[in-house]
């Protein structure tokens, strides 16, 4: 609590001065916008407020919490990852169970590569890392299920025929959509992909740039930007994987019948 | 068809399966290859079959022929169980093809649908599809001779992208005929294709047919086309079944 104070007294007003600077910049964007005949003012005033607000609060309620137990941190991440299940769901409404199902995804990849790490202490086991470093496994779980589902969905409702073509000839379920397994899971890494081998050279994540605005060494802020990334690879990987086949059982009867069609609710 | 027709005036117009052979007035019935039984299917508040019971023996030509919308793919998609039936069953020479899984049941009925639906790859890839499934691996000659059976002499190898939409339906067929299926469906086969080539997959599919002594259930919106390769013949209006008999009494001799 003193350590709180002691912010909200000194580097809260030196971060609020700094925030109105980047503010200004953004209304400066949005006078530019206006030029072109684009009327965003309302919007971005509204969201720069939220967004303010928001991190305030999270910096109030992580002072508070980052002094307390790896079971408030566990208790954390499993809010974060109901709510990253609730917002991948919403990307296909139309699918029974899609957010049982992306919690089931997101809480394999970010739980089986969290405990991995944690067990061999590639990661410090306090909830200061663990919530953090879980929080960005999460989101890039959440965003690999989003893709995975979107991609095998739209895949498999615009190939009815040549799956339904394979199930005439006696395909198992599993092979008649084989190929749209494969492109899934392959759409959900894709980026992930991408971020790792731009890491440093497009590009210095957050991490690492907190980690040297902060004062640590440059080559090991590297290296556990790498750790970050890797486990965020492994985390989408299994997410995606999870959530590919948990659709592929929902897409079939038991009597192996296509029942994931346009228009029709799964 | 063996065994009684119905008079087509009469109403609701019915055959129901026999479930083994037996004696009716001094002859054998034989048990029909396909039997729908109350054949039936519903969907959110819309029938799409109603209540349709048919008998097709071995070796015997059944069309189906209706104006659009009347349920003729949805019946057809029900015989190879690619849709569930929401009442009444099929059966398969007498056993109720819920007892099979679905896998044997569609090698064992098989389907040529309106396209030609070709997976990516090779025309051998295609016809090595289906046995492939059940752990069998066709060798070269014997693609080649299902491929000369149905006019691609010299294809195996070539992209199934190349190909025009008639030998793309005649890979399709050839893809079928792999699994030695003894029924045979054939959604609109032909309605894609140009008349030459139209004409030529029917020609070719009524001498396999033929030649194998198949059984075979073919949708058609082409009355002159049922005429010509139908022993027998049914009429669907919405979802249910009007007319079934032998194809001149059903259709006329045009």
């Amino acid at each position: 609590m003193a350590e709180l104070l002691n912010s909200l007294h000194g580097d809260v007003v030196m971060g609020l001065g700094q925030a109105a600077v980047a503010i200004v910049l953004c209304f400066a964007v949005v006078f530019l916008c206006r030029w072109f005949a684009v009327h965003v003012e309302r919007e971005t005033a509204l969201s720069l407020a939220r967004g303010l607000v928001q991190m305030v609060a999270v910096g109030i309620v992580l002072a508070l919490l980052l002094h307390g137990s790896l079971l408030i941190g566990a208790l954390i991440l499993l809010g974060m990852t109901f709510a990253a299940a609730v917002t991948a769901s919403r990307r296909a409404p139309d699918i029974q169970g899609a957010l049982i199902l992306s919690f089931y995804a997101i809480g394999a990849g970010a739980g089986v590569v969290l405990a991995v790490m944690l067990v061999t202490r590639a990661v410090t086991p306090t909830i200061a890392v663990l919530v953090p470093v879980g929080s960005m496994i999460i989101a890039n779980a959440m965003n690999a299920c989003a893709q995975s589902m979107e991609r095998f969905r739209s895949d498999v409702t615009a190939h009815v025929g040549q799956i339904e073509a394979g199930l005439a000839l006696g395909a198992e379920p599993a092979v008649a959509v084989a190929p749209f397994v494969q492109s899934a899971v392959y759409a959900s890494l894709l980026p992930r992909l991408d971020m790792l081998k731009s890491l440093g050279l497009v590009w210095i994540p957050g991490v690492m740039a907190g980690m040297l605005v902060s004062g640590a060494s440059p080559v090991y802020a590297g290296i556990f930007q790498f750790i970050i990334v890797a486990m965020i690879l492994a985390a989408s990987g299994i997410a995606g994987l999870v959530t590919t086949v948990l659709m592929r059982a929902r897409a079939f009867s038991s009597a192996a019948q296509l029942t994931l069609r346009p228009g029709i609710k799964n | 068809m063996i065994g009684d027709e119905r008079n087509m005036s009469e109403a609701p117009p019915t055959e129901l399966a026999t479930e083994t052979p037996h004696q009716a007035e001094g002859s054998i019935v034989p048990v029909p290859a396909l039997a729908a039984e109350h054949l039936s299917r519903g969907v959110v508040g819309k029938i799409l079959v109603d209540n349709i019971s048919v008998q097709v023996q071995r070796g015997e030509v059944l069309a189906v022929v209706g104006p659009s919308g009347s349920g003729k793919s949805s019946f057809l998609r029900l015989l190879n169980r690619l849709d569930e039936p929401t009442g009444g069953t099929v059966r398969l020479n007498g056993q109720d093809y819920r007892e099979l899984a679905p896998q044997e049941l569609r090698r064992r009925v098989g389907m040529v649908m309106q396209a030609a639906y070709l997976f990516p790859g090779t025309v051998a890839g295609n016809v090595a599809f289906g046995p492939r499934q059940c752990g069998v691996k066709l060798s070269a000659e014997q693609i080649a001779t299902l491929l000369q059976r149905v006019g691609l002499s010299g294809y195996p190898d070539h992209d199934v992208s190349h190909l025009s939409g008639g030998e793309a339906q005649r890979v399709s067929l050839a893809r079928t005929l792999a699994n030695a299926p003894e029924t045979l469906l054939l959604d609109e086969p032909t309605s894609a294709l140009d008349e030459s080539s139209a004409r030529g997959i029917e020609d070719l599919v009524l001498g396999i047919i033929r030649e194998r002594r198949m059984t075979c259930v073919i949708v058609t919106h082409n009355i002159a086309q049922a005429r010509r390769v139908a022993d027998r013949t049914m009429i669907l209006e919405a979802g249910k079944l009007v007319a079934v008999g032998p194809t001149h009494e059903v259709l006329g001799d045009g």
